[in-house]
């Protein structure tokens, strides 16, 4: 049975990803960048309005125009209802994307425009139209344990606030698209932008009606997809008619504006907690009333989240509304959950007049038992402590005490948890060839998290070699099943099946070629790039695997018992400034305490964590789907009013990897989501902290500081 | 975007018989506002002017007169010439702060003062006043960004231009030529409110083109500050500009210029009334604030410009008196 080599030379070291030069240098062909003779631009035609029916379309001004190639309706006449803004109506394809664009454009098509509503406040106002037949809202009946009411009459302070996050997008860089490159008359080949091959092939197989054999899905790199990425979507598919029809290739990527509309989006929350406490600093009861919008689709997270409240209610309400679906987006429900629990967590210990430090380690549950009988609450100690030195937690003041200019410091931290676990059904061929070449093979793909780095450094430990000998391929469907990117799981699932087919490739070699060295295969080994005989230097690499004669090895690998596990800690703290006399907010410096259970390579674990601490920065600094109740439209469908960071504001980071023995031994657990979890929340705390006054809305703009600044003194 | 005609004159004359017409015609700068414009099909002129190889419209020269600033002067050398660090350190402050390295790289001064209005009503195609079926959609909907002055009107939007502010507090004229000639304005009065969807918020007419800013000479004690949300890519929420002739330790003649509130650079008569005769202190720059905030009518959601707007005006007199009490120890 494989296991994790004890002392290991490479694994957990910190190497720079294999295609970490080609991807900063602009060498890198994206799924985007790829261009096939003959290719055709696709551009797609979405609906301008939040609200309608679908009365006619007329593509042929479209096809007469010059360079159109092939022309698509998506929309069925008479038929198709809109429920959002940028919801797909037709399709083109044509030599260029400007004579596509303005084919998309000719294209005649006659709505009958309905009433639509394109906020949460919109959506739940009297008389508001219906975008279910069974109204806007749906209201789950709230779920009860012990019994709060009588315990919070009980409890010494309570605290009553709403606190609200509001829909943001994913805004990958690389927009959702693929471009289908037809082989015969029944194969497809697809370049697409994924974090699933699979997913995608899958899709085109149902959708084309073709033969899996016959599908193949390419996705070399990729420029992010944070969950919202595992589909070929429906103008993947058109993509694929297009270019059969037009009898060439066709690339079709959404442009910014359909990528904020209906590429997916994070639910908004809002969440009215009272929570209360005794005076020793016990939560004693928690009554939530939450909601929160994700277009047509859920919105629900987590309450109380981290925290141990036995005496609890919690009612949630899904509000529907005429914006683009929600989908899966990096740990969905929990930065939500995190940010309105830690901030009702934070508001109750300024009002106890405790340490919210200590006042968030006393609520934990004694035992928060997880994989491999780890008590989290434990781990959280321990981050707990090891974060408060790195940020200086002992220059902590209460809230009014942090500056008597315009720019006021403040601290804040927040706790958050996840899974991480790996399927256990997926698969790696590993093949070595006579010529010394090793290859790894599987349908997975790397959306940044490092996938194809890890995969090579696991067979270079195992192999003796160097992570640059090992031929890492991935992102193609065609090779034995693999993971899709989502919910932390690609390491995880991947990395013991790789580490097992690496095993049984050098068992078989060696298996091979003891007789020719007159050994037995047990007596041989590898190391720095040498085959040993009984602890004895006998040939190089190269050599060993020459005596392979034609016949390469090739060994596939499945998933083994004690390789991964599940169920992740983590705390992040915020330094933040504050000018009270402009709402500004300047994040001076995070720090991100995690674990993981066995690092493969530090670099690409810390580079996910750097991410999803900026990926947090953006959600509590800037993020905001902002849409107009009077056209039912996204106001700022763009890079520029929709607001990210750029290098400037990012503060200094400092990733602090929770990587003891006890954590290694739990093997390999994934990090992509959990990172990215507590950093909106800490920062709401450290503004909260800053100014004494909470900031109940996200994002902590100048309008919503200096909006809460007001209120409070309006207040006093 | 649509198909146009596209010329590109070397001269100054070339220019205006190109922009003469026929048909729609628009000129072309550094094109970081109009290339967007037109993708998004705000603008579809007939035929786009190229003004950049017109090289006599670049450049900044000190004559008798004062500081002329070509009109197709990059905005990354206005931010480097040496005399407008020195000497005009809010027109240097304003513009180092523009969008990012590479916009400043591409834009120029006149199609900064030109550049149309960022309103997202106006963007997304519902005109300059943001109407739909005859009702204002920026009155009933998202105006977080829009004026907080002159909210009676029908014109709701900001002007965008962040060097309009400090030169029309250094007292700047702009120089215009047309078909009918040159003439010779205050950089103020390139912009007016719009009474109606028809008018523009640029008193240029068509064909016209602007060759010049002059900023007189004569030392005028000058300062800016603006509050933005992002450290780069991104506008000023308000800005303030003050240019004070002074009078020994008091204030003169000063003039105090507000972006961001009002669909025209906003000069407040009422706080350059404050600081008339005034000494240049905290207090007076306190009182300055108080007063740049009468009259303000915020929309629904934009309330929070009226606390930048006395920040603005307290911190650029402060930053022209060199007590910028608000900068981290
Ligand atoms: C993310 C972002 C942030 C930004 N932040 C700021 C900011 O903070 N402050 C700010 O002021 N701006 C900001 N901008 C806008 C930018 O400064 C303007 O787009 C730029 O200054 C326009 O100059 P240009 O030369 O590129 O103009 P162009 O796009 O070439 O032209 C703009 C307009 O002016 C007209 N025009 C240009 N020159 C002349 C002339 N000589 N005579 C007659 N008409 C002329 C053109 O016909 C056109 O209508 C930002 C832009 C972006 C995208």
């Amino acid at each position: 049975m494989a296991s994790w080599p004890e002392s290991p030379r490479l694994i957990g070291t910190s190497i720079p990803r294999l295609d970490g030069l080609a991807k900063a240098s602009g060498r890198a062909k994206y799924p985007s960048d790829i261009r096939p003779e003959g290719l055709l631009f696709g551009v797609l035609l979405s609906s301008p309005h939040a609200s309608a029916k679908v009365k006619a379309i007329d593509l042929e001004p479209a096809k007469t125009m010059p360079g159109v190639k092939a022309v698509l309706a998506l929309a069925t006449a008479g038929e198709s209802t809109i429920f959002y803004q940028g919801q797909e109506i037709a399709a083109v394809a044509a030599e260029t994307e400007e004579k596509a664009r303005d084919a998309a454009r000719a294209i005649r098509v006659e709505y009958e425009i309905l009433p639509h509503v394109a906020t949460e406040r919109q959506s739940a106002a009297e008389g508001a139209p219906k975008v279910f037949p069974t109204g806007n809202t749906r209201a789950a009946r709230a779920q009860t344990t012990g019994k709060p009411d009588e315990a919070m009459q009980k409890a010494d302070a309570v605290i009553e606030a709403t606190y609200e996050l509001p829909v943001i997008t994913h805004v990958c860089l690389e927009p959702h698209g693929l471009t289908a490159h037809w082989k015969g008359p029944d194969s497809i080949t697809v370049y697409a932008s994924t974090q699933s091959v699979m997913g995608v092939a899958n899709d085109m197989v149902e959708n084309l009606g073709l033969e899996s054999a016959n599908v193949t899905v390419l996705t070399d790199v990729m420029g992010g997809g944070f969950g919202s990425k595992f589909n070929a979507d429906t103008w993947g598919i058109a993509a694929a008619k297009l270019a059969k029809e037009a009898g060439r290739p066709v690339r079709m990527f959404l442009d910014r504006a359909q990528e904020h509309q209906l590429g997916g989006n994070r639910p908004s929350a809002k969440a009215k907690i009272k929570l209360g406490a005794a005076k020793d600093g016990k939560l004693v009861a928690m009554v939530a009333e939450t909601s929160g919008t994700g277009g047509r689709g859920g919105s629900n997270f987590p309450l109380p989240y981290v925290y141990k409240v036995d005496d609890r209610s919690r009612a949630h309400t899904e509000i529907f509304v005429n914006g683009g679906s929600a989908r899966a987006m990096r740990a969905p429900g929990h930065p939500q959950g995190c940010a309105v629990m830690e901030a009702a967590m934070d508001d109750l210990a300024a009002k106890l007049g405790i340490n919210p430090l200590a006042f968030r380690l006393a609520n934990l549950a004694e035992a928060d038992m997880v994989a491999g009988g780890v008590n989290r609450t434990d781990l959280y100690k321990e981050q707990v402590e090891r974060g408060a030195k790195l940020i200086g937690w002992d220059r902590w003041k209460p809230r009014g005490q942090n500056g008597d200019g315009p720019i006021k410091r403040g601290l804040g931290l927040a706790l958050h948890q996840w899974g991480g676990g790996g399927a256990q059904d997926k698969q790696v061929a590993c093949i070595i060839n006579p010529d010394g070449s090793v290859e790894l093979r599987s349908a997975t793909q790397d959306i940044g998290t490092g996938a194809r780095t890890i995969l090579a450094v696991i067979a270079a430990e195992v192999l003796g070699l160097e992570v640059g000998q090992i031929k890492s391929n991935i992102g193609n469907s065609t090779f034995p099943p693999g993971q899709s990117s989502g919910g932390s799981t690609t390491t995880p699932s991947m990395a013991p099946p790789c580490l097992d087919a690496v095993e049984k490739a050098r068992d078989e070699l060696f298996k091979r070629i003891a007789p020719g060295l007159d050994a037995k295969p047990e007596d041989l080994s590898l190391k720095g790039g040498k085959l040993l005989v009984k602890g004895e230097e006998k040939a190089t690499w190269a050599q060993a695997c020459r005596k392979l004669g034609m016949m390469p090895v090739t060994a596939t690998g499945v998933f083994g018992p004690g390789l991964a596990s599940t169920g992740v800690g983590g705390c992040q703290f915020a330094e933040v400034t504050v000018d009270v006399e402009t709402g500004v907010v300047r994040v001076k410096k995070i720090v991100a305490v995690q674990d993981s259970g066995l690092i493969l390579d530090m670099l690409t674990w810390k580079s996910q964590v750097y991410g999803g601490v900026i990926g947090g920065l953006n959600y509590g600094l800037f993020e905001e789907r902002i849409m107009d109740e009077g056209t039912g439209a996204m106001l700022n469908p763009d890079m520029e009013m929709y607001k990210l960071a750029g290098a400037t504001d990012i503060p200094e980071i400092v990733v602090d990897a929770y990587d003891t023995p006890e954590m290694r031994v739990r093997g390999v657990i994934g990090v992509g989501e959990p990172p990215t979890i507590s950093t909106a929340a800490a920062i709401g705390n450290a503004v909260a902290n800053a100014i004494g006054v909470r900031v109940p809305k996200w994002p902590m703009s100048p309008m919503n500081v200096l909006d809460a600044l007001a209120a409070a003194e309006g207040k006093a | 975007m649509k198909a146009f005609e596209y010329s590109s004159p070397t001269t100054p004359e070339d220019a205006l018989k190109d922009l003469a017409g026929p048909g729609t015609v628009e000129a072309l700068s550094g094109g970081t506002d109009l290339i967007g414009r037109m993708k998004d099909y705000v603008a579809s002129p007939d035929r786009v002017v190229y003004l950049k190889d017109v090289k006599a419209l670049a450049g900044i020269a000190e004559k008798s007169g004062g500081l002329e600033i070509g009109a197709g002067t990059r905005l990354v050398d206005l931010s480097a010439d040496p005399i407008v660090r020195k000497r005009l350190p809010a027109l240097h402050q304003a513009t180092v702060e523009v969008g990012t390295p590479q916009i400043r790289n591409m834009a120029t001064v006149g199609g900064n003062l030109l550049q149309r209005p960022r309103c997202w009503y106006f963007r997304n195609g519902h005109g300059l006043l943001g109407t739909k079926d005859g009702k204002s959609l920026v009155r009933e909907g998202d105006n977080r960004y829009h004026a907080i002055f002159l909210t009676e009107g029908d014109a709701l939007f900001i002007n965008p231009s962040s060097l309009a502010v400090p030169l029309i507090a250094l007292n700047a004229q702009a120089t215009v030529v047309g078909p009918g000639g040159e003439r010779t304005i205050p950089v103020e009065k390139l912009y007016q409110v719009p009474k109606s969807s028809d008018d523009r918020e640029l008193t240029l007419a068509p064909g016209e083109l602007l060759t010049k800013v002059t900023i007189p000479a004569g030392e005028v004690k000058n300062g800016f500050f603006e509050a933005r949300q992002k450290q780069s890519h991104d506008w000023p929420l308000v800005a303030a500009a003050v240019g004070l002739k002074m009078n020994g330790d008091t204030v003169g003649d000063g003039r105090v210029v507000l972006y961001g509130v009002a669909p025209i650079p906003w000069r407040s008569e009422a706080a350059e009334k404050a600081i008339r005769g005034k000494a240049l202190t905290r207090e007076t720059a306190e009182a300055a604030a108080a007063a740049a905030v009468e009259g303000a009518k915020p929309l629904s959601m934009n309330g929070y410009k009226v606390a930048l707007v006395k920040t603005t005006v307290k911190r650029a007199l402060l930053d022209a008196a060199g007590d910028r009490y608000w900068e981290e120890a």
